[in-house]
């Protein structure tokens, strides 16, 4: 590993608070009634995630992420930005890291200028990634998945010409027409706040990354996968003309450190169960809206379908997916193997995962804060002091 | 991908259309009976059969189905009308009958609102596309796949040939996902034509509305509503049918065959 080692902290704010007969519900998302959505217990849980986050700032986080989902229990949060907007006066040093709104489910100028304003409001902190957005939020949304990836694209191109460009600009497009792009305010770091892509690695999303020169974050792939991915987006990126930096391939991995593995493990295990089980519990069609996915990916991904979604067994999860569940010396290891072998020194620590109580995740933190993140930095350092010799 | 199997005596063409390339069924001698299909021919079109006995009868693949090729910039009922113009041009047709099915019902509506004179008859069975003051039952896509084929029939076990064995046969899904794909490009937004009721007055020539009582996805309550904005329409509706009441009675085929006739 060379280079400064970035550790972030991803949370996506589960309401948790599930009635006892959910699991009669095939699915927590796109017609999960909302009935059940407590308002009470919502505010409750925002303060207490909201906290979480401020500690990650605190504690020496290098970056906060939030991200987009709608109609789910999954997600507390439909709107990001007015996450990030309200984590920027309460954070100091933290990237503030949108994960993001799918570009398609906003007018591209108002991201640019939503985005704009949170830069400049936290004095260039922002750091944004463009998803295409689940297939969940296609049958959400008034959007066509059919014509989505050919919106996505443009949508990028006008989101960078508002960011890039002086104004006013044109731009005349297939989906959107500008005949005054001219957004105010503009971002504060230059060119642009840092671009990524996440996504579950279809050709198209890689493409794009490989184009613009974005970084890339492969999430709810297994190990093998992303692995090709880094690979193959290193590869695309060089034919563009773009050398790919290890902190652009931030590697996402569900984390629980605690004293012994055994207590890691009793501790951490019915959360990650709940996330995989109950959290991202969804059907096949709301998965696959039509012509969301090309014919390929639908058979690939329901091959993949069952490790996900289906019945959870930790040691499945743990075999096929970036989990870190074990003392500080093994998270150590695991992370800085994963590393190497993903050509990465960008690690996002899931580590909220599920229905985990804020005492939990509060001492995840601390062990990560204070014996996981520290050892890597100083290794890397000195590892750099070396080649530098 | 896995061709479905036609009757024998139906021969099998390719054209290349503005690049793109479909097939056209075709048997028999008579007048030309353009048939147009619905979103999914994977059912065959045993159907049609009896039809050969009076009729050249014409079955084009809609461009995203079946065999046909996709053209993902065919995004509007009217793309379509447009490729047939161009195929018809190109089979040499000028006057036929035409009867379309479910989505080929939209597709032949809006052809024959717009090119009527070409049409000495046409036939509308279980038409899609007009929206009824209640929430639309026809929305094709809140219908979770694996319960299309159910939907489809009032006796299952019409169908239950042309499909595989395993429900959950990957090139199976893969096919009627694709063809999904081709239909959200042109009802994902509205499951219905707004602009279509507007120039139904035009569809002046002889018109037959065919139902299947048991229509579970497109109620034969539709059949009113386009019956509102043609008054002179005939329906005949059939019991013991559901929304493929073609392939389900013999007696709406022969329908369809007197009718022309």
């Amino acid at each position: 590993m060379s280079g400064d080692v970035r550790f972030d902290f991803i949370h996506f704010m589960h309401y948790t608070h599930l009635p006892d007969d959910h699991k009669k519900y095939a699915s927590l998302w796109v017609d999960f009634p909302n009935k059940h959505f407590d308002p009470e217990r919502g505010r409750a849980l925002y303060e207490r995630y909201l906290s979480e986050l401020i500690l990650a700032d605190k504690l020496g986080f290098d970056g906060i992420i939030v991200n987009e989902h709608h109609n789910t229990a999954y997600s507390l949060m439909p709107a990001p930005n007015l996450i990030a907007a309200s984590l920027i006066p309460q954070t100091r040093n933290a990237k503030i890291c949108v994960w993001g709104t799918p570009p398609n489910l906003e007018y591209p100028n108002r991201l640019a200028e939503e985005y704009a304003m949170l830069d400049v409001l936290s004095g260039g902190r922002l750091e944004v990634a463009f998803p295409l957005g689940t297939g969940m939020e296609y049958w959400a949304n008034p959007i066509n998945p059919a014509s989505a990836r050919a919106r996505y694209r443009e949508s990028i191109d006008i989101i960078l010409q508002a960011w890039t460009q002086d104004g006013p600009t044109t731009y005349y497009g297939d989906f959107y027409t500008y005949r005054y792009l001219n957004p105010w305010p503009r971002p504060f770091q230059k060119p642009h706040p840092p671009c990524y892509i996440v996504g579950t690695g279809s050709p198209e999303t890689i493409d794009i990354a490989a184009r613009l020169g974005f970084g890339y974050a492969s999430v709810f792939v297994t190990k093998q996968r992303a692995r090709e991915l880094n690979e193959k987006l290193r590869r695309t990126a060089a034919e563009y003309g773009h050398h790919m930096r290890p902190e652009q391939f931030p590697l996402q991995v569900i984390t629980y450190v605690a004293e012994t593995e055994e207590r890691a493990r009793e501790e951490a295990v019915d959360h990650i169960r709940y996330f995989f089980e109950d959290a991202l519990r969804t059907t096949p069609t709301f998965l696959a809206p039509p012509g969301y996915l090309s014919v390929e990916q639908l058979k690939a991904r329901a091959a993949l379908a069952d490790k996900l979604h289906g019945k959870f067994s930790f040691d499945n999860v743990n075999e096929s997916f970036f989990v870190a569940v074990g003392t500080p010396d093994q998270v150590v290891e695991r992370l800085e193997e994963w590393g190497e072998t993903m050509g990465t020194n960008h690690f996002v620590f899931l580590g909220a995962p599920g229905n985990m109580p804020n005492w939990k995740v509060v001492k995840n933190m601390n062990f990560l804060a204070h014996d996981v993140m520290p050892r890597m930095r100083a290794r890397a350092a000195s590892q750099r002091r070396v080649a530098a010799e | 991908m896995a061709a479905v199997a036609f009757p024998d005596q139906f021969k099998r063409e390719t054209h290349t259309i503005n690049g793109l390339k479909t097939t056209v069924l075709s048997a028999g001698k008579g007048e030309p009976l353009v048939f147009m299909h619905g979103a999914g021919i994977w059912h065959g079109i045993n159907f049609a059969v009896p039809w050969t006995q009076k009729f050249r009868v014409i079955i084009p693949l809609h461009p995203g189905f079946g065999e046909a090729d996709d053209d993902p910039a065919m995004s509007e009922i009217h793309d379509y009308v447009m490729h047939y113009l161009d195929l018809f041009d190109a089979l040499g047709l000028d006057k036929f009958h035409l009867v379309g099915f479910s989505l080929g019902g939209l597709l032949a509506a809006n052809f024959a609102v717009e090119h009527g004179h070409r049409i000495h008859r046409l036939v509308l069975v279980g038409p899609a596309g007009l929206r009824g003051k209640e929430r639309p039952k026809g929305d094709f896509f809140l219908l979770p796949p694996e319960e299309i084929p159910g939907m489809l029939v009032s006796n299952f076990d019409v169908i239950k040939q042309f499909l595989p064995e395993n429900p959950k046969d990957l090139d199976f899904m893969g096919e009627r996902y694709r063809e999904g794909g081709t239909l959200a490009r042109l009802l994902w937004e509205h499951p219905y034509d707004t602009k279509l009721p507007r120039y139904l007055h035009r569809l002046t020539m002889p018109t037959l509305l065919v139902w299947g009582e048991d229509d579970k996805l497109l109620s034969v309550q539709n059949a009113d509503i386009w019956r509102q904005y043609l008054p002179k329409a005939e329906l005949q509706t059939f019991k013991g049918a559901g929304h493929l009441v073609l392939d389900e009675k013999r007696e709406a085929v022969d329908a369809v065959q007197r009718f022309l006739s």
